[in-house]
């Protein structure tokens, strides 16, 4: 069991430090200009001279699947730390207000949560702007109802401890109740969380790329690759291959490191 | 009992409230006028402001929301400006193409999911239970779009065994709108089967925890006999009401498939209302699903009050 | 265990019996198919059915409250005009059996058909054709400001008087476009859904985003070859091919990269046509560096335009020099104006104040797929003689009310339908018109296009446009692109398809070869 447990958390672990890895590489050395065209040469098959082919425009595709990953890392980390840090704020806010204010901020946090698909992605995008700024804003506000639901939750549990009852007999302020006292307690589950959803905002930016809502050409993403590859993927398959792959993996890593780190931390904790 | 209800009826209505309040005012901020969409890259200033005018895009945004408010509460859905129609009769115009998709896709993920739960949950560490985990990681993890391409790729274009695109109604054979939806339903499948393995998966190895288990068997009732008539029975109550969130979530879920295989449904329709700024048309799709999700939700709520008294003194359930 | 198994052996067997259901229905389909084009060859009779491929829904079916080519291109066959048009854009007689335009250009006089009525019954006279127009120059009609300067009189049963209020020498093209359609003004308020007109075909059924079907209008005064005609809807051009293939369409529309795959192909046809419009990335004169034509002719000096349309277009588009399409009479080539030559281009920067470069705002229409892959073409081109491009993809709301009406943006790639009457082309470039989204201010050009709408010698029309043709190649207030060619393949039974110099098709001419 031991072992199967810290299957997931290497796995996840070796699958991010190499998107990690690639993105860093390619600050030192990418294979060719990510952004020169060259029509005389486009769809060329994989081979010595383009290790993944090149795509309609004739760019090189290893090249721009490795500065993609620059921004795919950038839009999550970015994105989920500012959605974390608001969610939690928010749900710790509401945990411990209580009455009609904690109501209030509770229904709005519903109601964000039932907006079907990524429909309240889509209209943040369109409002906030597109391109990177504007996907982490509307990925990050995206994010918030997650983090508040598990604080809230989570700060309500605590709040019936005993350590807390102490310490609020002796005058300790809310805030610093929470920040103090729950935070070490709440810690490894909003790491948790907060890996994986690293995972599903990377996902979600190539979703909103896809769909032309996310980062803007020549910058490359995966979602906006596919999607140009989506045109010519009956008579060029190949050009649809690699940015899925990696995109996979990096979203299968963060999933994974969450999982593991689950498995390590917070079940062990709870039990 | 039914001071509960009628809170959480309260709270149901204010999440719906939420939602189209947000949806309007998000809509509001996005760039693109109604009026000279209507009328055009021809049309003059003075046209565009009279029509603006006469669609009511002059009054201030909470005339404009509550007229829609009122309306709605009349029955009236209003009139979507792209398609000059009805937002209720768009909507159940969509909503069988959305509807079938969703629920074949739900259909495939509830077996799949349940066989390779149970199993996995029963033979834990196996290399089924691998198997079962390995899917469920995948199935959370893989892109829909991309899956959807390499689906397309090879059963439609390589084998031809289903249409590349496009969407066959009822009314022109079961088996040929099967086949329209067939990829669409198991590339939504596979995404539903990350988060349903791991629930039954999860209940089923609690279930075999629990003392009934263990008392069953020092009763003298042979393993096979405990596990369909206790074990079994305790763990569906979490997939159950999971897998009908999912279904209601499902109807909003489908944009990214619906545009790939060129499906006439829902989500295309929320992407021509975002993209077209309609506001009356997306007000009235947002409104649709988020009622279903809700009322979705509300009913599982209900069901595990009855079953679960101990829930009813409880905080409120958290229905996820 | 045993449970394992069982578990194990249904999930195997669900497994095979979908993938059964999988194949027999291809299967059943394949033999489908067989059977059909086998009773076709025993009947050898015509088929009068034809079915055609559509991308986009029309957004209802009145043509006087639409602006979308794609709902014209079916309301054409639904409506009749007075005049209709020849495939080299000259009119012909339509709905006005004849007509005459008196001695000072300001009267027109149309005489009717007789007899003809709508398809509810309703006769279409005189005083019908008057009501129609009214409707047209009706507060809430997108075409109102262009029939603004008309006036309408029925003169007994079957004759329609029109006074222009200024001579308008290209007035009666205004007659043959598919928004001046003769609709029924007794039932205006439910054309959008239930059309009525008098034209070749009136619609039997219309299930949004599927389907849309025409039925041949027995009355018609003209042959009308084919039965029943039906729009596909198929937003997806691979599956448009798919069935094109399979026979279950007739006419499909391609673009470049698709139309290889059907070359010397017997079984099918392909009916191509340069369309009578133009493409370009418009540059906005407003911004300071713009302002200076030395830059714009940098920008035309960058960009090498045959391998623009060669990656973009798959080289079917025949390049322009300024904004004239190739199949209007006036044209002229003006490619050789600013050719190819990134050194120059440099050159003039480097005058122009910009050896350091510059950095341009560039929108796209996200609807237009060619055009947001030309606008990156372009930018790739400019950033190699130092120019930078910020590319944002926009929906075409926001491109409408930010780029073309606001006029906030540095550069963006579009395409302009051409009309009839080249003046309309045109007039976008005076300074006040409301369309110069390029803010282009020239007194030259403006002189000669307010002298062109009461010239009354056409030799002498021909020439102004020639001359603001070569201004503008010379001021490259844009840089011009390309006459796209249209494109269509059909299935090589179909005959008398034709691609018009504007958006319709002419359904009741196209028939089956037997």
């Amino acid at each position: 069991m031991k072992r199967k447990r810290s299957f997931s958390l290497t796995a996840g672990a070796v699958m991010v430090a190499l998107i990690v890895a690639m993105c860093l590489v390619s600050f030192v050395w990418m294979p060719m200009d990510p952004e020169k065209m060259d029509t005389a040469n486009r769809f060329a098959l994989p081979g010595a001279q383009h290790l993944l082919g090149t795509d309609q425009f004739g760019r090189d595709v290893l090249s721009r699947i490795m500065e993609a990953s620059r921004w795919a890392l950038l839009v999550g980390v970015c994105s989920v730390t500012a959605g974390a840090a608001a969610g939690s704020a928010i749900g710790a806010a509401a945990a411990m207000l209580g009455g009609v204010l904690r109501s209030v901020i509770m229904r709005f946090i519903d109601g964000m949560m039932s907006f079907p698909g990524i429909l309240l992605a889509m209209m943040l995008v369109t409002v906030l702007g597109k391109g990177i700024l504007g996907s982490v804003l509307a990925i990050g506000i995206f994010m918030i109802p997650t983090f508040s639901r598990l604080v809230y939750s989570m700060v309500l549990e605590n709040k019936q401890r005993l350590y807390v009852k102490a310490a609020q007999s002796y005058g300790c302020s809310r805030r610093r109740i929470v920040l103090h006292h729950m935070l070490p307690d709440m810690l490894p589950r909003l790491i948790t969380q907060f890996s994986s959803s690293i995972g599903g905002a990377v996902l979600l930016e190539s979703s909103l790329s896809f769909l032309g809502l996310g980062i803007q050409p020549p910058t490359p993403s995966w979602g906006m690759m596919l999607s140009e590859a989506r045109q010519f993927v009956l008579s060029y398959p190949y050009i649809a291959v690699a940015p899925g792959v990696v995109l996979l993996i990096t979203v299968l890593g963060f999933n994974l490191l969450g999982d593991g780190l689950n498995d390590r931390f917070v079940k062990r904790s709870s039990r | 009992m039914l001071k509960l209800l009628v809170r959480r009826l309260l709270s149901a209505l204010a999440v719906l409230f939420v939602v189209s309040f947000i949806t309007f005012v998000v809509l509001l901020c996005i760039p693109g006028d109604a009026a000279q969409l209507v009328l055009g890259v021809d049309a003059t200033p003075e046209k565009v402001a009279a029509l603006r005018e006469a669609m009511g895009l002059n009054e201030p945004w909470y005339i404009q929301y509550l007229d829609w408010i009122g309306g709605v509460l009349r029955g009236d859905w209003g009139t979507s400006y792209v398609y000059g129609e009805n937002v209720w009769t768009l909507l159940c115009q969509r909503l069988p193409v959305t509807f079938s998709v969703a629920l074949l896709s739900m259909l495939i993920a509830v077996v799949l999911s349940a066989v390779l739960g149970i199993l996995a949950a029963l033979k834990k560490d196996s290399p089924l239970d691998i198997l079962a985990r390995t899917v469920m990681q995948l199935g959370g993890a893989l892109p829909s779009f991309w899956l959807a391409m390499l689906f397309m790729l090879f059963f439609a274009s390589y084998l031809g065994w289903f249409p590349i695109t496009g969407y066959t109604p009822m009314s022109e054979g079961f088996g040929a709108c099967l086949r329209s939806i067939a990829l669409p339903s198991f590339v939504l499948a596979i995404g539903e089967l990350g988060i349903l393995i791991r629930i039954v998966r999860s209940s089923m190895l609690t279930a075999l925890d629990q003392d009934f288990m263990l008392s069953a068997r020092v009763k003298g009732l042979p393993p096979r006999a405990a596990i369909v008539r206790y074990a079994l029975r305790s763990a569906v109550i979490a997939p159950i009401t999971i897998s009908g969130m999912q279904l209601a979530k499902l109807l909003g879920g489908t944009v990214i498939v619906e545009t790939i295989f060129a499906l006439p449904g829902i989500g295309r329709l929320m992407l021509t209302a975002v993209e077209q700024r309609d506001i009356t048309l997306l007000q009235g799709i947002v409104l649709f699903i988020t009622s279903m999700v809700v009322l979705v939700s509300l009913v599982t709520d209900l069901i595990v009050m009855a079953v679960n008294p101990a829930i009813r003194t409880g905080e409120e359930a958290v229905s996820r | 265990m045993n449970l394992c198994k069982r578990l194990l052996a249904g999930l195997l067997a669900a497994a095979a019996a979908l993938s059964m259901t999988a194949c027999g229905a291809s299967s059943a389909d394949g033999s489908s198919a067989g059977s059909k084009t086998a009773s076709a060859s025993q009947t050898a009779q015509t088929r009068t059915d034809l079915n055609m491929a559509l991308s986009v829904d029309p957004d209802g079916l009145d043509p006087q409250r639409t602006t979308a080519a794609s709902t014209f291109q079916i309301t054409n066959n639904i409506y009749d005009t007075l005049l209709r048009v020849n495939t080299d854009g000259t009119l012909k007689e339509g709905l006005a059996e004849s007509w005459e335009t008196s001695e000072d250009g300001l009267t027109l006089t149309f005489r009717l058909r007789s007899g003809v009525t709508f398809h509810n019954g309703n006769p279409c006279n005189a005083e019908a054709v008057v009501s129609s127009f009214e409707r047209l120059q009706a507060e809430d009609s997108p075409r109102a400001a262009d029939y603004a300067n008309f006036t309408f009189t029925a003169q007994g049963e079957d004759t329609v008087v029109v006074t222009c209020a200024e001579l308008d020498v290209a007035a009666l093209s205004s007659f043959a476009y598919p928004w001046s359609a003769i609709v029924d003004t007794s039932v205006a308020d439910t054309l959008k859904n239930s059309p009525v007109g008098t034209g070749p075909y009136k619609l039997k059924e219309w299930v949004p985003q599927q389907s849309l079907t025409l039925e041949k209008n027995p009355d018609y005064y003209d042959t009308v070859n084919l039965e029943t005609i039906t729009f596909k809807m198929m937003p997806d051009a691979t599956s448009q091919i798919a069935s094109l293939r399979s026979g279950e369409l007739d006419i499909i529309s391609v673009s470049g990269d698709q139309v290889a795959a059907f070359e010397n192909d017997p079984q099918f046809n392909i009916v191509q046509a340069p369309s009578n419009g133009i493409q370009l990335m418009a540059m906005n004169l407003a911004n300071e560096a713009l302002s200076d034509v030395r830059v714009r002719q940098a920008i035309n000096y960058a960009v090498d335009k045959q391998s623009l349309i060669d990656t973009v277009w798959w080289g079917y588009g025949e390049p322009i020099g300024s904004h004239y399409p190739t199949v209007l009479k006036e044209y002229v080539d003006l490619n050789d104006t600013y050719s190819y030559d990134p050194e120059k281009a440099k050159e003039l920067l480097a005058q122009a104040g910009y050896a350091d470069g510059l950095t341009l705002e560039m929108y796209l229409p996200k609807s237009y797929p060619a055009y947001v892959s030309a606008g990156q073409v372009i930018a790739d081109s400019l950033k190699e003689v130092g120019i930078t491009c910020n590319i944002t993809i926009v929906e075409w709301a926001a491109w409408l009310s930010d780029v073309y009406n606001g006029r906030n943006y540095d550069l963006t790639v579009v395409g302009h339908t051409g009309r009839l009457d080249p003046y309309v082309l045109l007039a976008r470039y005076q300074s006040d018109s409301s369309e110069n989204y390029f803010n282009y201010s020239n007194p030259e050009v403006d002189e000669l296009l307010s002298g062109y709408k009461s010239e009354k010698d056409e030799a002498k029309r021909t020439e102004m446009v020639q001359q603001v043709e070569e201004i503008l190649a010379e001021d490259v207030p844009a840089y011009y692109i390309q006459t796209p060619i249209t494109l269509y393949v059909t299935s090589s039974a179909v005959e008398g398809f034709e691609i018009y110099p504007i958006d319709i098709y002419e359904m009741k001419d196209v028939s089956f070869a037997s």
